[in-house]
Parts: C-alpha cells; sequence; structure tokens
C-alpha cells in the first residue's frame, strides 16, 4: 500500500514499504525523456530502477533498494537525490541544444586539422580567383605598406623632376664660368 | 509470480528480449504484449528471487536502452519496432 512521503508532494512522490520502493511522478513537459534516461543511467548501481508511462505527458519511475527492509527515510533520500539528478541532467541537455553548433564548429575544424596538409593536386584544384576579403581596418596589410615610406602624388613627381633639371642646368653653367675665369688667369 | 510492464515508448522491445535471455537461467519468463507495453511475468523459486530478477532484469533493459541512443537525438533505435519482442 502507497504511502506519502514526509517531505514530498503527495502528488509527486509515494512510498511503498513492503517493496522497498518509492514512485516518482514526473512531468515530461519539464524533464524530457532524456533526462529521465540519464539520471536513471545514474542510479542503476544503487536501485531497480523502472520508468513507466501511465498516462501521456507524465512518466513515473520506480526506485527499488537493492537490499528489501529500506525505511522511509532511506526511500525520501533517494527520491530526493533522484529528483536533483533529473533536474541536472535536464540543465545539462539544454546547455548541450544550446551550444550544439559550436560543438559541431569545434569538432569540424579539429577533423580538418587533423586530415594534414592539401596535396599538390588537392592544390591545383583550390578556386584562387575569389576576390580578397574585405579588410577596412588594414589588418591584413605589410608594415611596409602601412607605415613604410610614402612614393609622392604625380603632380608632385612633375614639379620635383622640373625643379632637379633646373638645378642640374645652374650647376652646370656655374661650371663653364669656372673654367672660362681660370683659363683668363692663366694667360696673364 | 510477478509482473513487469515496460512501456513501448520507454524500452524498445529488442533492449527487453535481450535482458530475458541473459536472465533465462534465473527463472520463468512468460512475454505478452499489449498496445502500449512489452509485459513480462516473471517466477522463480520465492518472492525475494523473483523481486530480484524482476529488478536485474528491468535494470538490463534500461541500460542497453540507454546506451543504445544517440544523445543528441534521443530516439533510442527501433523503439517502436513491435517485433522486436521476438
Amino acid at each position: 500500500m502507497p504511502n506519502p512521503l514526509v517531505g514530498v508532494p503527495e502528488a509527486l512522490a509515494e512510498a511503498e514499504l513492503g517493496e522497498s520502493a518509492a514512485h516518482l511522478m514526473v512531468d515530461d513537459s519539464i524533464y524530457p525523456l532524456e533526462a529521465v534516461y540519464g539520471a536513471s543511467f545514474t542510479f542503476l548501481d544503487r536501485c531497480f530502477v523502472l520508468i513507466d508511462r501511465p498516462e501521456p505527458g507524465r512518466f513515473r519511475v520506480t526506485l527499488s533498494t537493492k537490499k528489501p527492509g529500506a525505511d522511509e527515510a532511506t526511500l525520501r533520500a533517494l527520491v530526493g537525490e533522484f529528483a536533483n539528478e533529473l533536474l541536472a541532467q535536464a540543465w545539462r541537455r539544454k546547455i548541450v541544444e544550446e551550444n550544439r553548433a559550436t560543438l559541431e564548429a569545434v569538432t569540424m575544424q579539429a577533423i580538418g586539422g587533423a586530415m594534414g596538409p592539401p596535396t599538390l593536386d588537392e592544390l591545383e584544384d583550390f578556386d584562387f580567383s575569389e576576390e580578397p576579403f574585405e579588410d577596412p581596418l588594414g589588418i591584413a596589410m605589410s608594415w611596409e605598406e602601412k607605415y613604410g615610406k610614402k612614393t609622392p602624388p604625380k603632380g608632385d613627381a612633375d614639379a620635383s623632376a622640373a625643379s632637379a633639371d633646373a638645378a642640374a642646368e645652374d650647376a652646370a653653367e656655374d661650371a663653364t664660368a669656372d673654367q672660362d675665369s681660370d683659363a683668363k688667369g692663366g694667360a696673364e | 509470480m510477478r509482473e513487469l510492464r515496460f512501456p513501448k515508448e520507454v524500452y524498445p522491445g529488442a533492449h527487453v528480449d535481450a535482458a530475458m535471455k541473459v536472465y533465462a537461467r534465473f527463472g520463468e519468463f512468460e512475454r505478452e504484449e499489449s498496445e502500449t507495453h512489452w509485459v513480462v511475468r516473471i517466477t522463480s523459486g520465492s518472492r525475494a528471487k523473483e523481486r530480484r530478477l524482476a529488478g536485474e532484469l528491468g535494470n538490463y533493459a534500461l541500460g542497453l536502452t540507454i546506451q543504445g541512443r544517440d544523445p543528441l537525438d534521443g530516439s533510442p533505435e527501433d523503439r517502436a519496432t513491435p517485433g522486436g519482442a521476438s
């Protein structure tokens, strides 16, 4: 004959002392079957676990101690531990679902890295014609491109070339004048 | 005699069968099938033996079920196979 467990809502759990068993009702909208499986698995070494489906939307988990003659306190502790484990399993599953894409991406990268460098044939087939990626912050630029000596713009280059030509002409005229004065001095 | 009821939604029939084969030498099993459950009736030497046999059988079937599922999918293989318990 099932009896309510002290400290546990009557609708959620009850004890069957003659069978050394406790029954726990689980709402599957809160705790999916995977969470019930996970929690049950951790109790297989301590209890006999049986999962039933008495009505849609609910599981009924029966935990029986392996040694008969368990008292109410033992059964209450079992139910409490199972409920805690159930919550942990449900939460863990939710985290796995949320991070599934990340897990798959990291795994694929690890597998891709383990495959080693590409062969020459693979490189030959590789399409290098793609446009380079956008780099608005200049991260992909070399140091020389970013901080090196700037070449002057085209207009300035023409001006500086003209001034260089003029300076060369002046120097040539000065040299000619010096040669003339030397020649005159020598004749005297 | 002791009766165990395994819901088909939770236990694949093949795993219940496998558990029955493992423990066949410890007692006698009768298997029936309802619309929603695999039903196993266990007869052994004493009430205590039947209790233990039923518990071990249930744990074994549950262990197989949990090990045989896809952790990211959640569906045990051939769960809905009605001929699983053959």
